[in-house]
């Protein structure tokens, strides 16, 4: 599943990890590119939307934009603004879970945080 | 208490999405191809510059038509929309729609040069990489 052990600079690494929260199993899926994060979140294996963060000079909230998907849902742009500021990276999300409460997004961004800490070298 | 889910082989669940990987010499330009299968659509990441680059969305037209293979429509989501990004789009990744049975394929496009031995090598990485 993982592409060689010892990536050089600039290879694209693939990561799966998985969650249970609120009696749900979350799974995501992360890519790593050069300064940039490609992170799909669901329970189910659909890309459903797509939004993309950068960080700019001119505002320390990071710009971000949907790409895909129904504009109005918002929290794939919340989600990508947040990491694109915690890495400094473009990123890209898709956040494909019926539930939206901002208590379940937080605990779903903890996650990933957690998940950053334990494997720096997959973000 | 949120440290619980880390080394918890319970919490190891299967990926849901499967993705397969490549890196080739195309052209004498090192390359990534990446494919990631989603039960909507797949996704495609073709790269030099090790980066997203453009992102291209092909949509197959939903019309029924037993006849002949759907129109596909290019959408450039992101990026420069130059006219040449939709030719290359259509010729890199159509056949991966239409395989996955008019799936509609997500293209994230990052070339150093573009003609037409390219994108014969091009495609030839990502059938490679099939996941649909």
């Amino acid at each position: 599943m993982e592409g060689p052990p010892a990536p050089g600079n600039g290879d694209i690494s693939l990561h799966n990890f998985s969650a249970r929260l609120w009696e749900q199993l979350i799974h995501f899926h992360v890519m790593r590119l050069t300064d940039s994060l490609f992170l799909w979140v669901g329970a189910t294996p659909n890309l459903r939307n797509l939004a993309v963060a950068m960080c700019n000079r001119y505002d320390s909230i990071p710009v971000s934009t949907s790409l895909l998907g129904d504009t109005s849902d918002t929290t794939s742009n919340c989600l990508a603004q947040r990491l694109a500021r915690k890495t400094k990276k473009q990123v890209f999300v898709s956040y494909n879970l019926q539930n939206t409460d901002s208590n379940f997004t937080l605990l779903i961004e903890n996650r990933i945080k957690e998940e950053m800490e334990a494997f720096p070298e997959k973000f | 208490m949120e440290s619980c889910h880390l080394n918890n082989p319970a919490m190891e669940a299967r990926p849901i999405v499967t993705s397969k990987q490549k890196v080739e010499v195309v052209c004498g330009v090192p390359t990534q191809v990446v494919c990631t299968a989603f039960s909507s659509h797949i996704l495609v990441v073709v790269t030099q510059y090790g980066k997203m680059g453009t992102l291209v969305s092909l949509e197959p037209s939903t019309v029924a038509n037993d006849i002949c293979k759907p129109a596909i429509t290019t959408r450039v989501l992101l990026g420069q929309d130059e006219p040449l990004i939709h030719v290359f789009a259509k010729n890199l990744v159509m056949f991966v729609s239409q395989e996955a049975g008019n799936k509609p394929v997500l293209l994230a496009l990052a070339l150093k040069e573009k003609s037409v031995e390219g994108v014969r090598a091009l495609k030839e990485v990502i059938r490679s990489c099939q996941v649909w």
